[in-house]
């Protein structure tokens, strides 16, 4: 039998009305806010995230998004399979791909790719490997190549480039240096000959004297699917619907950050606007003025919709397991859930 | 005065009781190392079986810590593949010269801070200013300046091994017993006679000290340095695993520097019972 004192009727009643104030609030009255953490790169290819939360298209969602900022991709993965991180962006890496065959993370999104028709990655050579007469990608064969480590997505692009101008991918000799600050300064003083990477880092680079674009990646593999959106694989079985909000929310991120920087078709106003948002994150080091055209600088096209191109997955799965960086047994289906976006 | 009382005999005479007399017991000793070679072997063993178990049984899960087996497995690939001649060639190669050329250069500046006033002013701030530079923040520079060569790597194990030779040498010198220089030179031997027969054989503990140290510190730095550039090595095995989360093949990668490291400590071990055997 219920007994209702007038106390109790009292919290009660002031349950419910602050249940209700908050629920006229917020636009999604029927679930409580999710507390999600979300891996980021000081890169700009993590800009729609970032917009996503200034705009308020997670709150939207009823998800409250806290940033974790990490140095490197593989940090990332690894907190991500611990569960100290729900959802992160990057490129598809030997770790990665090792951590999805421990059972421990999928591969729910697609993100960065490759397109025939906007300026993607480019391959560019130090100034001293250009004058010794290395013009194009075909004259890489015998010359060095910067990746940041084994299985990186740099090691992929290399043997990418060795396979598609017919000579042994051991022809490219690989100098594998961690960092990316750390390849900059080996190209830049000539100790290594070449290096493929994103158009705004590269861009910044050949606008110096010591560092020459050659060519594009989308030459030698077309539609790569550099990054991918992926999460715990706990998250993907346990929690679909909040794998499922997250994406939504990071579509209406996608499709602002394509809007206002790969097509240009939004308003200057309102683009301006987002390029103060992303910097509050990125190149926070500069003034407003100076990040300004590095923000807006060699957008590289998402997939609308976080779609994801499995084909793509699969040759660079493929390229990982015939280089033996992966164990043999990894197949697609631990690597990939594909049932939260529409796939090609 | 005192002689007196003592042989004046003393004011109470006990009679001696033999038959209740209790022999004083030995109170020296103790304070000294007995060697129990078996008691090392013992404690590593247990921990790997404990480690091996809880793998086995599922309480260590594989994403925390790959089992010892596991680790195992990955090492014997290294053999049979042959590479593990290839990383520990490249590795030893790098790691000899040096630590070799750190601590040489590390005595001599050493000793020249101990022995000299002149340096001591001028080179000790120096030291001590450059001693706490951490030389993987230098890395893009060593770039530049040695090159992605063997010259970068070998130039960090050197100025990693460099410092704390001088300080250990140094402070070696600084704590030779005043007295015996005093009584080298009321015997008249000559300045670098006392340096030669006083303060080198007086400061080498500290310096040997100072070895376990650095030979230590170089092992660590093995990793550092090949970060740059490096296709063969201990370090860069360690650090291809470690991006693609091939964790028995991490394991057994720092296993072997860890047995690097207990080979070494027995070396200098060797050669400190070789060198200061005057101490006994």
């Amino acid at each position: 039998m219920l007994k209702l004192t007038r106390r109790k009727f009292g919290t009660v009643a002031l349950a419910s009305t602050a249940a209700a104030v908050v629920g006229a609030m917020t636009l999604s009255p029927a679930v409580a806010a999710d507390k999600i953490n979300v891996g980021i790169l000081s890169l700009a290819s993590h800009s729609p995230s970032i917009i996503a939360e200034e705009r308020g298209y997670y709150a939207e969602q009823g998800l409250e998004v806290e940033f974790v900022s990490f140095q490197a991709a593989q940090p990332m993965a690894v907190a991500i399979a611990s569960g100290d991180v729900d959802f992160g962006l990057t490129a598809i890496s030997g770790g990665l791909i090792s951590l999805a065959d421990k059972g421990v993370i999928k591969v729910v999104g697609g993100a960065l790719q490759e397109y025939d028709d906007i300026e993607g990655q480019k391959v560019i050579v130090s100034k001293k490997a250009h004058d010794e007469g290395v013009k194009t990608p075909a004259d890489l064969k015998g010359r060095t190549f910067g990746i940041t480590t084994t299985g990186s997505s740099f090691h992929y692009m290399a043997h990418k480039i060795a396979d598609k101008e017919g000579f042994d991918r051991a022809e490219i000799k690989l100098k594998p240096l961690q960092k990316v600050p750390a390849v900059i300064a080996a190209l830049k003083s000539g100790q290594i000959d070449a290096w493929s990477i994103q158009p705004n880092i590269a861009d910044n680079l050949t606008s110096g004297p010591d560092v020459v674009e050659i060519g594009s990646i989308s030459d030698y593999i077309p539609n790569y699917q550099v990054t991918t959106v992926f999460t715990s694989t706990a998250n993907a079985t346990d929690k679909q619907d909040l794998v499922k909000r997250f994406l939504a929310a990071l579509s209406k991120g996608i499709a602002d950050y394509n809007a206002a920087f790969v097509d240009k078709t939004m308003s200057e106003e309102d683009t301006a606007e987002l390029v103060k948002a992303i910097h509050k994150y990125l190149y926070t080091d500069q003034p407003l003025e100076k990040a300004d055209p590095q923000i807006r600088a060699g957008a590289m096209r998402f997939n609308e919709n976080a779609r994801m191109n499995v084909a793509s997955i699969e040759d660079q799965l493929e390229w990982f397991k015939s280089e033996g960086l992966v164990p043999e047994g990894v197949t697609m289906d631990k690597l990939v859930d594909t049932s939260f976006v529409e796939t090609f | 005065m005192s002689h007196d009382l003592a042989h004046g005999g003393s004011p109470i005479q006990r009679p001696i009781d033999a038959a209740n007399a209790r022999p004083v017991p030995f109170r020296g000793g103790g304070f000294r190392h007995r060697k129990l070679g078996i008691v090392s072997p013992i404690v590593f063993a247990v921990i790997i079986a404990l480690w091996e178990l809880g793998s086995r049984s599922g309480i260590i899960s594989d994403i925390a810590l790959p089992a010892p087996s596991a680790a195992l497995a990955a090492f014997m690939d290294l053999v049979h593949t042959g590479m593990l001649w290839k990383h520990l060639g490249a590795s030893l190669y790098r790691l000899v010269l040096g630590w070799t050329l750190g601590s040489l250069l590390g005595v001599a500046f050493g000793l020249a801070i101990g022995l000299f006033s002149l340096a001591r002013a001028g080179l000790l701030p120096l030291v001590s200013a450059l001693f706490p530079i951490p030389k993987i923040a230098l890395l893009p520079l060593f770039i530049i300046w040695f090159g992605i060569g063997e010259g970068s790597k070998v130039a960090t194990i050197l100025f990693g091994t460099f410092f704390p030779t001088v300080i250990a040498t140094y402070g070696g010198v600084d704590n030779v017993d005043r007295n015996l220089i005093r009584m080298g030179q009321s015997f008249g031997l000559s300045w670098l006679s006392i340096v030669r027969k006083i303060i080198i054989p007086g400061a080498l503990p500290a310096i040997l000290s100072g070895f376990r140290i650095s030979a230590s510190i170089a092992i660590v730095l093995l990793v550092a340095a090949e970060m740059i550039g490096a296709e063969f090595g201990i370090g860069s095995y360690i650090l291809m695993a470690g991006s693609l989360f091939a964790l028995d093949q991490l394991i057994a990668g720092v296993a072997i520097l860890s047995v690097m490291g207990l080979i070494i400590s027995w070396a200098i071990g060797r050669a400190e019972r070789y060198f200061l055997n005057w101490r006994t």
